[in-house]
């Protein structure tokens, strides 16, 4: 079996910017020499990384003097009001004055009762609670630990492959925690390619490594154009980017986050770093036909976060469901839903 | 040589025979389960049972009257909790009715005046009448029992009669009344001219729906030595006791430990020796309800009997 | 069949001689006058497993009679009287606990073990309440954890496990009808 796998596999080399670039992985596939493209997935990621770098230092060169806001904490370990800046400290500055847990556990905080990233500046004075896994009703936080599991599952799809095979990443829908697993649609470039068990194993280990390197999700909002730009390789992403921002509120901005050196547009709120996985499985790979977009890979996948404990025969038990097709609608248009319907969404899953 | 491995494989023939022994399980684990235990079950909301006995028997349905409970104490259960079982007291109260149906069982307390007719192989005409007066009645369910107390040929004769005994041919109630005591055991050392009544007495009439009548007679009771310590029963139909008992006698009534002052209020006490009086309620419906069943049925029986000899005496005639 | 709602032993407990009480069946309804005046006074009992438990029988019994007869009735008065010593407790008898616990179907006071001190003497304590008091409960809220991350995938997998057996019928018992509802679905 080994033999045979290595016959037909090659060496591929992880190279990511920060920490890690060891992994080595086998990933057994059929070569395809006609395909072959000059264009790379990692010169893709060093450019859009590149824009977004100049982008960020050109919006924090606006802030020419520090403001302070003040900043209402409620909860536990205890109510406190702090003194923060303007524009520079984020939810997660406010956990570190505070206490270690809340930076440990802390996925999501609310601001003024709104969803908000832990590394997302705040703008003005405001109430501020934190949220994790174990809440009371922690709706909002699965449905970040939820989106963020997609948003690495296009990482792992980018990152993988050899450099011969050019991935382009679709979209992923609105985070359902009760279809059983999450989804990032793709073009993966390979036809008829069922993986097995060992692939979709490597594909998983590339993900589950992420929690070591404990990567920061940044939040950006970059006009169109920028945006534009930064996913101008990609003929999806160049595709959605005008409705998107059509349907924001100045009508021409883009939200992008970053995760080590790998980018991607979602309306988050995403969690506040990926030390928060505990494992990630990638299950399945389907083959769906879009009407607009051709064929495309539909991957699935299922994670549990660090907080929350699982028998691995319930885990496996959990796998075997992520195997079957998730029901999400197919990509056509824009899928994007603005956030009142997501939260009419709170209520009902909350009746069931 | 030979005998040492004819030994062993001895053994392991034994060894092996073994594992195809029936195992012997004791009796009280093997089918029994405790009667508590299967109470248990019973009260759980996924009976059945529970929910149609209720619906059978909800008190508000049929009004009973109040004093049936009084005429008929045979049908109260034993009051004792843990040892009750609820399917044989049922079971019980359906051969009783059964039992009613045969022979008419009359209203009587303790102090009336009865007549008992039982099957005797070895009597003149293999039957025998006793007259008596009630001392007791107890027993609980199908067990219930009364006895009867006589003077005959100047010596004191008692006769308990089990109530559902098949052997009982007929009871008759001759003079129906109450006594102030619920037991009369004081008879025996009263003397004889208290506990003697004619063999050939004539009942006694008494009007239909009115109060059974209360002998408040005071029995004038023998000097001592008694049966039993009378002093400390606080009889109510008996004159005082005064004269016959001592002074030490009169301290050691008084005693707390004999007195037990402190039962009166014991309400756990109560709770565990007698029968609550919703339930009390629920059994006299459903033996009512029973009971009504059986005359109507028995009254349509006689009309068509009825009926059949009207038609045989009109082909008679014809 | 058995009218009590809680546990009974069969027999009663005796009490050992203690704090202005002696030994004997008297001393230990005196013991029990005391303990009941006590928790229809404070509606929260802290004694031994025993004491606990004895006068939980009796607090029940005077519930349930004032309940069932009002205090218009002689007898009832008397048993109030004799087992409340204070006797403004009469009053908050019949009018607080009697509507308190008119509806309920269960019994009307909660016990609860406490754990055992060591080093001590080793007697098993505990607490007998009313329920419906209003000191902060005994035994903490549990948190609904149905909303966990991991709940709702397993409670998600067992809905669609269900559904599916619902529609794939068991053959083996020859559930022919559920086959035919299946084909016409």
């Amino acid at each position: 079996m080994f033999v045979r796998s290595m016959h037909k596999c090659c060496r591929v080399c992880l190279k990511s910017s920060t920490r890690s670039n060891a992994f080595s992985y086998f990933i057994k596939r059929q070569l395809n020499t006609k395909t072959a493209r000059k264009l790379t997935n990692e010169e893709a990621r060093h450019k859009r990384n590149e824009i977004f770098n100049e982008e960020r230092a050109r919006q924090l060169a606006f802030i020419t003097r520090i403001e302070k806001i003040q900043v209402e904490h409620k909860g536990p370990p205890e109510d406190c009001t702090l003194i923060m800046n303007k524009g520079l400290s984020t939810p997660f500055n406010c956990a570190m004055h505070i206490g270690e847990l809340l930076m440990n556990r802390s996925v999501l905080a609310l601001v003024n009762g709104k969803p908000w990233d832990m590394h997302r500046p705040l703008i003005e004075d405001c109430e501020l609670q934190f949220l994790h896994m174990k809440d009371e009703n922690p709706f909002l936080s699965n449905q970040a630990f939820w989106r963020s599991c997609s948003f690495i599952l296009g990482y792992v799809l980018e990152t993988a492959f050899k450099n011969d095979y050019y991935v382009e990443l679709c979209s992923f829908p609105v985070p359902n925690v009760t279809s059983g697993s999450f989804v990032y649609d793709a073009d993966l470039k390979l036809q008829d390619w069922s993986p097995s068990a060992m692939e979709l194993n490597c594909l998983s280990r590339v993900g589950q490594s992420l929690r070591f390197s404990d990567f920061r999700f940044e939040r950006l909002d970059i006009d169109a154009s920028v945006a534009l730009k930064m996913f101008e390789e990609n003929r999806f992403k160049s595709e959605q980017i005008p409705q998107i921002a059509g349907k924001s509120e100045t009508g021409s901005s883009v939200t992008v986050y970053r995760m080590g050196d790998h980018i991607d547009i979602t309306r988050g709120p995403l969690m506040g770093s990926t030390g928060m996985l505990s494992r990630f499985s990638v299950t399945a790979v389907h083959r769906i036909e879009s009407p607009l977009y051709g064929p495309l890979s539909r991957v699935q996948g299922i994670a549990i976060p660090m907080s929350l404990k699982l028998h691995y025969w319930t885990y496996e038990f959990l796998m075997k469901r992520a195997t079957k097709l998730n029901p999400a609608p197919i990509p056509t248009a824009f899928q994007a839903k603005p956030i009142n319907e997501t939260v009419n969404k709170k209520g009902k899953e909350n009746d069931n | 040589m030979a005998a040492p491995c004819r030994k062993i494989i001895n053994q392991f023939v034994k060894r092996s025979l073994k594992c195809f022994e029936p195992r012997v399980i004791p009796c009280r684990w093997s089918n029994t389960v405790r009667n508590h235990t299967v109470e248990k079950h019973r009260h759980s909301p996924l009976s059945s049972t529970r929910e149609l006995v209720n619906q059978q028997d909800s008190p508000s349905d049929v009004m009973v009257p109040r004093e049936f409970r009084f005429v008929h104490p045979d049908f109260l259960p034993y009051p004792v909790w843990n040892r009750r079982d609820r399917v044989r007291e049922k079971l019980e109260r359906e051969d009783m009715l059964k039992r009613r149906a045969v022979i008419d069982i009359p209203e009587f307390y303790v102090g009336s005046i009865m007549a008992v007719t039982l099957a005797d192989k070895n009597a003149p005409g293999k039957q025998n009448r006793f007259v008596g007066i009630c001392i007791d009645r107890a027993g609980h369910g199908l067990y219930h029992y009364f006895v009867l107390r006589n003077a005959i040929d100047g010596q004191g004769v008692e006769i308990k009669y089990d109530m559902y005994n098949p052997l009982l041919l007929k009871i008759e109630v001759l003079k129906l009344e109450k006594r102030l005591d619920p037991q009369l055991y004081y008879l025996r050392d009263a003397p004889l001219e208290y506990s003697t009544f004619r063999l050939d007495m004539e009942p006694v009439s008494v009007l239909k729906g009115a109060q059974v009548p209360l002998n408040a007679i005071k029995v004038k009771m023998n000097p001592r030595p008694w049966c039993r310590r009378w002093e400390r029963h606080n009889l109510k139909g008996v004159l005082p006791l005064d004269d016959y008992i001592t002074e030490k006698m009169k301290k050691q009534k008084q005693h707390p430990q004999i007195e037990k002052p402190w039962e009166k209020h014991d309400l756990m006490l109560k709770a565990r020796t007698s029968i609550d009086d919703r339930e009390v309620d629920q059994i006299m419906t459903e033996v009512y309800k029973r009971k009504e069943k059986i005359q109507k049925e028995k009254f349509q029986k006689r009309g068509q009997e009825g009926k059949r000899e009207v038609k045989k005496a009109q082909e008679v005639k014809k | 069949m058995n009218m009590f709602r809680f546990p009974v032993r069969n027999t009663p407990r005796k009490f050992k001689k203690s704090f202005g009480v002696g030994s004997g069946p008297a001393e230990r309804i005196k013991k029990l006058q005391m303990l009941v005046t006590a928790l229809i006074r404070n509606e929260r009992l802290e004694a031994k497993e025993s004491y606990c438990l004895e006068t939980r029988g009796y607090v029940e019994q005077l519930i349930q009679i004032a309940i069932r007869n009002g205090d218009r009735h002689a007898e009832t008065m008397e048993k109030a009287d004799f087992w409340l010593l204070e006797k403004d407790l009469v009053h908050k008898l019949f009018k607080v606990l009697v509507p308190r616990y008119q509806n309920y179907s269960t019994a009307c006071t909660d016990f609860h073990f406490l754990p055992k001190k060591v080093p001590g003497s080793g007697v098993q304590m505990g607490i007998l309440e009313l329920k419906g008091n209003p000191w902060p409960p005994v035994v903490p809220r549990q948190r609904d954890q149905g909303h966990l991350l991991t709940n709702v995938l397993l409670s998600s997998a067992k809905a669609e496990y269900r559904m599916e057996k619902k529609i794939t019928p068991d053959l083996r018992n020859g559930d022919h009808d559920k086959l035919e509802q299946a084909a016409n679905t």
